[in-house]
């Protein structure tokens, strides 16, 4: 008596610990995916995801925008100014080219003087002397790293300065570019180019990213580097990147690297640039001026290519059109092929063989269904059809009808058996034939055992990556017009993320979004099965 | 003549309730035609000469040899596993879905052999319908139950399918209970309202004999008492078989009633011979319950 209590007590704490542990699971497995994936519709977007907005869809107003960004160029116009000035430092080819230039532009200056007659050709001739002189000159204050010779170099030059006739003309310049050089040189002298020189790289890498290109230069072609940072969370990302520079200091010998993270603006301690990461870090928000954004438009939205912005579209468009076309060919071919087995069919040693294929085939690994649909499908029957041997929605969807059906064909094989007898019988008493009793009676009666099938098979459908890798899908690339074309789906889109090196570490969010999207829309899908089985169940049962 | 016969079988009863027989006692005109008496010269509908059916090598039933008449209840009565199911599922080839079954003998419907390789099942089911043990409305609406007969048989006409319905619904006493609501499930009907639909159903392809496995076995007193005087209602215009365990009820409701044990068919007879006078020791033994 006592043991048996303490058989039932354990048995119902067993399996309501099973269920609660299912529960944590869903929710940790869960949680996170939906929480990160909702990252990709509701975020901190900054003045830069607005002018890409502006830019690509004509979304948002043009007044607002044009005083934002009014604002936020005055807030970087401190580091870009700092940027520049340094970047003479450790890298004069720009201003070397300017020099060059400069000269070019004096020489063309003086022929036309001549030829207008306002200066003699002597005069010009020693004008062009000088003027080849102090660019000379420069150029060797800019390329030595000697600070004393620069500062004699550059105070040649300025020797210069008085003469009106150079200062008033195109060489004055030279002038201007002479005085800016020698307040960097006074500044931080020219010991720590080369040690300067990489660091500084980085830096102007990441202010790039988080303010895009700077304006005067040259707009790229690449989209993803027309603008800044988007995304304020990734900003400060970035920032703390600009902030604290990471390093791998050897330990020894045989000891692996450590990460040391050190403070960039001791790097630069005692230069003018050293100003340019308290600014950083308390002028961000005024540079990039986040404001809490709703994009819904993700699940409509086409994406630039690699993700980097928009949404989700065509992925979402090609994974609904595989998901339904393989369900349209799997649900007849399996309820059918369920009902022989169930209806046609003894229990004789040829269908225990079938049944245990069926069954066995329920269990293997869906990328051997991937490369049979890359043989069958796409490199053998495709090109007899004249479609070529390409990735197509349709041999994807075949594909992963091959893979469901031992799925569906087993749920619906159940749902057919368990069909009362007696139905049946009631309707070979009324002198149906097999298949009318099947088709009017049988089936009806199991349709919500097969709609569970449908659900079970259709989240699988929706979810397979494998067997549609190398079938169906394409990482880049315009919305299918046909069932023939390949096509983007959501759970091949956030693999291609996840493998592509440098993507997923840039746009977290598309990859987790694509995730949460796939849920959703399997939850959607699902749904949608389940009310039309609940109203289905109730309608048989007549309540 | 058919109310004298009647209250015979009442008072060789007496603890038979007599509410089922009221209806009857109205005297119709073919009533005096289909009187056990008089139907003893007409000609019986199903013949059976020396039937046996076999469950691989067991006996299900063995040496049938009846005759049954045609406007009249004929009662199947016997212990279980005596074959009396085996024997009426015969009459329309139900035990076909069984694997691995034969017969032996002749059964004949209207002098049809039913079990000649070229019979048509689908007309022999239309015209021998069933009613079964257990009320088995499809999980469909009441008037989808009704007329899957009629549209086998290629009725598509609207208002024809509506009328037999109606009529249907009314010969099994089930339309003022339901006839505002037939697109309901016929599974929200109660279970002697669903039985009272199976008969419905069975009715509208209009067979000539209505086959009745215990069709009150899982219904109360109240809906078994409805279902009763239904039979008597319908044995007016057609040719009713029943199995029963209840002998009380084979007494109510039958014309003729035979006895079956271990697959043989002991006695056969009117009813009232059977119940009050039977000529074998074992159906005596059964009737007065000392055995089965």
């Amino acid at each position: 008596m006592q043991l048996r209590h303490l058989g039932d007590k354990t048995f119902t704490f067993a399996s309501g610990m099973s269920v609660l542990l299912m529960v944590a699971a869903l929710v940790l497995i869960l949680g996170p995916m939906l929480s990160r994936g909702a990252g990709a519709l509701v975020f901190d977007g900054t003045v830069e995801y607005r002018k890409m907005q502006y830019d690509m869809h004509g979304r948002g107003q043009r007044k607002p925008l044009e005083t934002q960004l009014k604002n936020a160029a005055k807030a970087r116009a401190e580091v870009y100014r700092l940027m520049d000035n340094f970047a003479v430092m450790v890298d004069t080819s720009k201003v070397q080219k300017q020099a060059k230039s400069i000269f070019r532009q004096f020489k063309i200056q003086l022929s036309n003087q001549v030829k207008n007659g306002t200066l003699a050709p002597e005069q010009a001739a020693s004008l062009k002397f000088a003027g080849k002189e102090l660019r000379n000159k420069l150029r060797r204050a800019y390329k030595t790293s000697n600070a004393q010779e620069a500062h004699e170099k550059l105070d040649y030059v300025l020797n210069y300065a008085d003469n009106r006739q150079l200062a008033d003309s195109v060489a004055g310049q030279f002038f201007t570019l002479a005085r800016q050089y020698k307040n960097v040189v006074s500044a931080a002298g020219l010991k720590h180019r080369e040690t300067y020189a990489k660091s500084f790289r980085e830096v102007q890498e990441i202010i790039k990213e988080l303010l895009g290109p700077q304006p005067g230069e040259p707009i790229p072609d690449l989209a993803q580097f027309q603008y800044g940072s988007t995304r304020w969370g990734r900003a400060k990302i970035l920032r703390d990147r600009l902030l604290w520079a990471e390093t791998w200091v050897a330990q020894g010998p045989d000891q692996p690297l450590k990460k040391t993270r050190t403070p960039r603006e001791d790097q630069f301690a005692g230069t003018e640039l050293a100003k340019l990461f308290p600014i950083m870090e308390q002028n961000l928000e005024k540079m990039l001026l986040p404001q809490r954004t709703f994009y819904w438009q993700y699940f409509i939205d086409d994406s630039t290519p690699g993700h980097f912005f928009g949404g989700v579209g065509p992925e979402i468009i090609g994974t609904v059109l595989l998901t339904l076309l393989a369900m349209a060919i799997a649900v007849p071919l399996g309820v059918t092929a369920a009902g022989y087995l169930v209806e046609c069919t003894g229990d004789g040693t040829f269908i225990r063989i079938i049944r245990t294929c069926i069954n066995t085939l329920a269990g293997v690994p869906s990328i051997v269904f991937g490369l049979f649909g890359l043989a069958f499908f796409v490199l053998y029957l495709q090109p007899k059809l004249g479609v070529g041997s390409g990735s197509t929605i349709l041999a994807g969807a075949l594909t992963l009808t091959v893979l469901v059906l031992p799925v569906l064909i087993r749920a619906s094989e159940e749902a057919i058996r368990a069909v009362p007898l007696t139905y049946k019988e009631a309707s070979l008493g009324l002198g149906a034939g097999k298949f009318r009793t099947f088709v009017k009676v049988t089936l009806p009666a199991a349709t919500p055992g097969i709609l569970t099938g449908i659900i079970l098979s259709m989240s699988r459908a929706a979810g397979e990556t494998a067997p549609i890798l190398f079938t169906a899908t394409v990482a880049l690339g315009p919305v299918p017009k046909s069932i023939f074309q390949p096509t983007r789906t959501l759970s091949y889109g956030s693999y291609d993320i996840a493998v592509g090196d440098r993507i997923a570490a840039m746009v977290p969010h598309q990859q987790y979004g694509m995730v949460m999207t796939l849920i959703a829309l399997v939850l959607v899908l699902n749904l949608t099965a389940i009310i039309i089985r609940r109203k289905l169940e109730s309608k048989l049962r007549g309540h | 003549m058919t109310n004298i016969e009647q209250t015979t079988v009442v008072e060789t009863e007496p603890d038979t309730c007599c509410e089922p027989l009221k209806p009857t006692l109205a005297p119709a005109p073919q009533c005096a035609k289909v009187s056990p008496e008089i139907s003893e010269t007409s000609q019986p509908v199903i013949t059976s000469d020396k039937f046996c059916f076999y469950y691989g090598k067991a006996v299900g039933v063995k040496d049938i040899s009846m005759d049954i008449y045609p406007k009249a209840v004929t009662a199947i009565i016997g212990p279980s596993g005596c074959g009396k199911s085996t024997f009426l599922r015969s009459i329309n080839r139900m035990n076909d879905l069984i694997p691995h079954t034969h017969t032996g003998g002749v059964l004949a419907v209207n002098g049809q052999d039913i079990y000649d390789k070229r019979v048509n099942l689908v007309n022999l089911r239309q015209q021998v319908g069933m009613v079964f043990q257990r009320p088995n409305p499809f999980p469909k609406t009441i008037y989808d139950n009704i007329v899957y007969g009629p549209r086998l048989q290629g009725v598509r006409s609207r208002s024809k399918l509506d009328a037999i319905v109606e009529q249907c619904l009314r010969d099994s006493a089930l339309w003022d209970e339901v006839k505002d609501e037939l697109k309901k499930s016929a599974l929200a009907l109660s279970g002697g309202q669903q039985q009272r639909l199976c008969i419905a159903r069975a009715l509208a392809t209009k067979p000539e004999v209505l086959l009745m496995d215990e069709p009150c076995s899982a219904l109360d007193p109240v809906a078994t008492s409805r279902i009763e005087e239904l039979i008597h209602k319908l044995k007016v215009d057609y040719t009713i078989v029943i199995v029963t365990h209840n002998m009380q009820q084979a007494a109510r409701v039958s014309d003729r009633t035979s006895f079956f044990c271990l697959g043989e068919l002991i006695e056969y007879g009117l009813t009232k011979d059977v119940f009050t006078n039977p000529t074998n020791r074992q159906t005596e033994d059964y009737i007065t319950g000392r055995f089965g």
